[in-house]
C-alpha cells in the first residue's frame, strides 16, 4: 500500500466524519477533512488527493455541480456517498463524473474496499498497454475481436462484444445506463434504456453460469451497471 | 314578445277576411240584420285580435266600421250616413271593435308572456335540479356552460375560478375583478375580441364569490337587452352548488385529516415501541463497553450486538421512510421494459450478502417476456416478501422464488417452508400498516413490509396474493399485468459507426 496516498473527505455529518477518519487512517491514509463544498474545492487544490469521498448532501453546494467543476480541473477518483433514496441524486453524480457511490448507512469494510479498488484503477496503466482482458473463464483479445471461454470461442454480436469490452475494460467501476448508452451507441440512444437491458439480458446468457444470478454483470438497481472481473 | 310569424302577410290576409266576411252578409238586404253585421264585424275582429295581434286587429276594426258604413248602412254602397242613428251606430261599432280588438290582443299578448316566463322557469327548475345532483366543480361548470349556450345563443361562456384572473386572453385586469368583488353585480367590458361585449357576472353564494361567469358576445346582441337578472340567477344557482361542492371538499380533507392522525399515532407508538428496544440495546451496550471493565471476548460479542441492532434500527428506518414517500405520493415511477431477472438478480446478490448459510432457488419460466416495472420500487418489494419468508421459517428450510406467466399477469412468488399464515387472517388484515400476523412475537419487525410491497405492487397496478403451500408454509406472490404490447420494441444490432 502506498502510504502517501491522500485522501479528501468532504462530510458535513461529524459523526460520519469522524468514524470514516479513524477507520482510512487506521489503513494507513492520510485523511483531510472538509465539512463544505466551498472548503473542499481549495483543499482539493492545495493537497491534490489521491481520492475524494464527497457527500452529496452538503449544506452550501448542489453535489453535482461541485464534482462537474472538480471535473473541470481535476481527474482525482471521487467516492460519491448518498443516502439510500436518491437513486436520481446517485445517477447524476455519476454522470457528472464520479468514479463510484456508496449508500449510507454502509459499513467500514466495504468503503475499504471501494477506497481500495479507485486508488489501484487510478494506479493502473490505461488498456492499450495490455490489449488482453481476461475474467474467470474469459479472454477476450481486443485485437483480433475474439473472445473466448477456456479456449472456445464465443460468439458475441457487435454490440454484445463493444459492451462486453467497455464493461471488462473497466471492472469494479459502476456506469450508469447513460454512460453506456454514450459509449456503446452513441450520442442517439442515451434515452433507449431498453436497448441497454435488452443487451445486457444477451449479454448474461452468454456469459454467466446462471443469468438470474449474475457473477459478472451486475445490477446495480436504479443506477446503472457494474462489471466483477 | 315577438309574434309567431306567418306564412303570409297579416294585414293582407286581414283585409281579405274583411272583404269575404262582407261578401257572405251581402245577399242578406233586410235592414234589420243591420246590428248582427255590425256584431259580426265586431266579433272578426276580436278573433283578429285573438289570433293575430294588436295591430292588424285595428285594421280589422278600421276596416270593418268603413266596410259597413259603405256596404251595409243606407244608403248602400256609399259612404254618406244620411241618418243620424245610422253615423251613431257606425262609430259605436268602431269604437267598440277598437277597444275589444286591444283587449283581446292585450290579454294574448300577457298569456304568451305568462307561458313562456313559465317555461323558462322550468328550464331554471331543471338547472337547479341538476346541479344539486353534480358532485365536481366541472360537471357544475359544464352544465352551467350547456344551459347558458341553449338559454342565450352566440355567447362564448367560461366558467372561472375566483382568483383565475389571468387565464382569461386577454387576463382580467385585477381592478376589474376587485369591483366585482365589491360591487357583486354584473359589470360589461369591451375586453377581449373587438366588436365583442363582455359579460361578466360573479357567482355569489352565502360564503362569497366561487367564480366568474364569462360571457363573450356579439356587441349588438349584448346591446339588444339581455334578461342581466337571469343571467345572475343562473350564476348564483351554479355557485350554491359549487359552495356545496366545496363545503363537500373541505368535509373529505377533513375525514382525511383524521384518518392521517390515527395513522401517525400507530406510527408513533410503533416507533416508540419497535424502534426504542433495539435502541435501548445500543445504549446500554455502548456504555457497558465505555465503562471498558469487560473481558475481550465479551466485549467482541457486545460490538457484534451492536452491530446487528444497529443494522436491525436501519432497516425498519428504511421500512418507515419507504412507507412514507410511498404514502405521500411524492414517489414518480420510472418505469421502464426489463426482464425479471435484472431485479432478482439483485435480490439474490444481496441475500447472499444478508443470510450466505440460507438455500434460496429460482425457478424461472421460460416463456415470460420483459416485464414493465420500476426497478427499484420492485426490488424493495421483492426484498420485503423475501425477508419476511426468511424471519417466519426456520433456517434450515429452503426459499423458492417462482417466477412465471399466468393468463395476462406475471406471478413472482416467494415461498418458504414456515408455519405458513395464521387461520383466519386475509390479506388486507396482513397487508395494512403496523400489522403482523403475530401481534407479540419475538421476531423483529413493525409490520411494515407488506403494506409496503403491496403499495408499491398496486403502484404497478398489481397487488399482492398470499395462501398457504400444500406440504406447509406459506407463499405471498407479487401479481403484475403484462402490459398489452407484449414486448419492448426489438432495438436495432446496426451500430452507429465501425468498431
Amino acid at each position: 500500500m502506498n502510504t502517501s496516498d491522500t485522501i479528501l473527505l468532504v462530510e458535513d455529518d461529524a459523526q460520519i466524519r469522524k468514524f470514516v477518519c479513524i477507520a482510512l487512517a487506521s489503513e494507513g491514509y492520510a485523511v483531510h477533512e472538509a465539512c463544505s463544498a466551498g472548503q473542499a474545492a481549495s483543499l482539493a487544490a492545495s493537497l491534490r488527493p489521491a481520492l475524494l469521498i464527497l457527500d452529496l448532501g452538503l449544506p452550501d453546494r448542489d453535489g453535482q455541480h461541485f464534482i462537474q467543476d472538480l471535473r473541470a480541473w481535476s481527474s482525482t477518483p471521487i467516492l460519491v456517498l448518498s443516502a439510500r433514496s436518491q437513486e436520481s441524486d446517485k445517477v447524476k453524480a455519476l454522470d457528472a463524473g464520479a468514479d463510484d457511490f456508496l449508500t449510507k448507512p454502509f459499513g467500514v469494510s466495504e468503503l475499504l474496499a471501494r477506497v481500495r479498488a479507485l486508488l489501484r484503477r487510478r494506479q493502473q496503466p490505461p488498456l492499450d498497454a495490455a490489449p488482453v482482458i481476461q475474467f474467470g473463464e474469459f479472454r477476450i483479445d481486443c485485437v483480433r475481436r475474439i473472445v473466448t471461454r477456456r479456449g472456445e470461442p464465443v460468439h458475441l454480436t457487435q454490440i454484445e462484444y463493444r459492451l462486453l469490452v467497455f464493461l471488462a475494460a473497466n471492472p469494479g467501476r459502476v456506469f450508469t445506463h447513460r454512460q453506456l448508452l454514450l459509449q456503446v451507441w452513441g450520442g442517439h440512444a442515451v434515452d433507449n434504456h431498453q436497448y441497454l437491458r435488452v443487451y445486457v439480458g444477451h449479454l448474461r446468457q452468454k456469459i454467466e453460469a446462471n443469468p438470474a444470478q449474475p457473477q459478472h454483470i451486475l445490477t446495480e438497481i436504479g443506477v446503472g451497471y457494474r462489471f466483477q472481473p | 314578445m315577438p309574434m309567431p310569424t306567418l306564412p303570409y302577410n297579416p294585414y293582407l290576409f286581414v283585409l281579405l277576411v274583411s272583404v269575404a266576411v262582407t261578401l257572405l252578409m251581402l245577399p242578406i238586404s233586410d235592414p234589420s240584420f243591420l246590428p248582427n253585421s255590425a256584431l259580426l264585424y265586431v266579433l272578426l275582429v276580436v278573433l283578429i285580435g285573438s289570433a293575430l295581434g294588436r295591430r292588424p286587429a285595428i285594421l280589422a276594426a278600421l276596416c270593418s266600421a268603413l266596410l259597413y258604413a259603405h256596404v251595409f248602412v243606407p244608403p248602400r254602397f256609399s259612404l254618406a250616413i244620411t241618418e243620424g242613428h245610422y253615423l251613431l251606430s257606425a262609430a259605436i261599432m268602431l269604437t267598440v271593435a277598437l277597444l275589444v280588438g286591444h283587449l283581446t290582443a292585450s290579454l294574448k299578448h300577457t298569456a304568451r308572456q305568462m307561458k313562456a316566463q313559465e317555461s323558462r322557469t322550468r328550464a331554471l327548475y331543471e338547472l337547479a335540479r341538476k346541479l344539486a345532483a353534480t358532485l365536481t366543480r366541472e360537471d357544475i361548470e359544464r352544465s352551467t356552460a350547456q344551459f347558458l349556450q341553449a338559454e342565450i345563443p352566440n355567447c362564448t361562456l367560461r366558467v372561472l375560478e375566483p382568483d383565475a384572473g389571468d387565464s382569461l386572453v386577454p387576463p382580467l385586469p385585477a381592478s376589474l375583478l376587485e369591483a366585482l368583488k365589491q360591487r357583486q353585480q354584473t359589470l360589461r367590458t369591451s375586453h377581449g375580441q373587438p366588436g365583442q361585449t363582455r359579460l361578466l357576472v360573479p357567482m355569489l353564494a352565502a360564503s362569497g364569490l366561487h367564480g366568474i361567469l364569462v360571457c363573450d358576445l356579439p356587441t349588438p346582441q349584448a346591446e339588444a337587452g339581455l334578461d342581466l337578472e337571469r343571467l345572475e340567477s343562473i350564476a348564483s344557482l351554479a355557485a350554491v352548488a359549487l359552495e356545496r361542492t366545496h363545503f363537500a371538499d373541505a368535509a373529505h380533507q377533513s375525514e382525511m385529516r383524521h384518518s392521517t392522525e390515527v395513522l401517525r399515532n400507530s406510527i408513533l407508538s410503533a416507533l416508540s415501541h419497535d424502534l426504542r428496544t433495539p435502541l435501548t440495546g445500543l445504549i446500554g451496550i455502548a456504555e457497558t463497553l465505555c465503562r471498558g471493565r469487560i473481558a475481550p471476548e465479551q466485549q467482541t460479542s457486545l460490538l457484534t450486538t451492536l452491530h446487528t441492532q444497529a443494522l436491525h434500527i436501519n432497516r425498519q428506518v428504511g421500512n418507515l421512510l419507504d412507507m412514507a414517500r410511498l404514502r405521500s405520493g411524492q414517489v414518480e415511477l420510472s418505469k421502464a421494459w426489463q426482464p425479471a431477472e435484472e431485479v432478482l438478480g439483485v435480490i439474490l446478490q444481496q441475500a447472499q450478502t444478508q443470510w450466505p448459510a440460507r438455500s434460496i432457488t429460482v425457478t424461472l419460466a421460460a416463456d415470460l417476456p420483459p416485464l414493465y416495472y420500476d426497478a427499484v420500487l420492485m426490488e424493495r418489494a421483492l426484498w420485503n416478501l423475501l425477508e419476511n419468508a426468511v424471519k417466519y421459517s426456520p433456517p434450515d428450510q429452503p426459499i423458492e422464488i417462482h417466477v412465471r406467466r399466468e393468463a395476462s399477469h406475471a406471478l413472482l412468488s416467494v415461498c418458504d417452508r414456515g408455519r405458513g399464515l395464521p387461520q383466519g387472517i386475509d390479506i388486507d388484515a396482513l397487508c395494512s400498516m403496523f400489522r403482523r400476523g403475530e401481534p407479540e412475537s419475538n421476531i423483529p419487525g413493525m409490520g411494515l413490509g407488506l403494506a409496503i410491497a403491496r403499495t408499491i405492487a398496486r403502484a404497478h397496478a398489481g397487488d399482492i396474493l398470499a395462501s398457504n403451500r400444500p406440504g406447509g408454509g406459506a407463499c405471498f406472490t407479487l401479481r403484475i399485468p403484462l402490459a398489452p404490447a407484449d414486448s419492448p420494441p426489438a432495438p436495432s444490432d446496426v451500430l452507429p459507426c465501425a468498431l
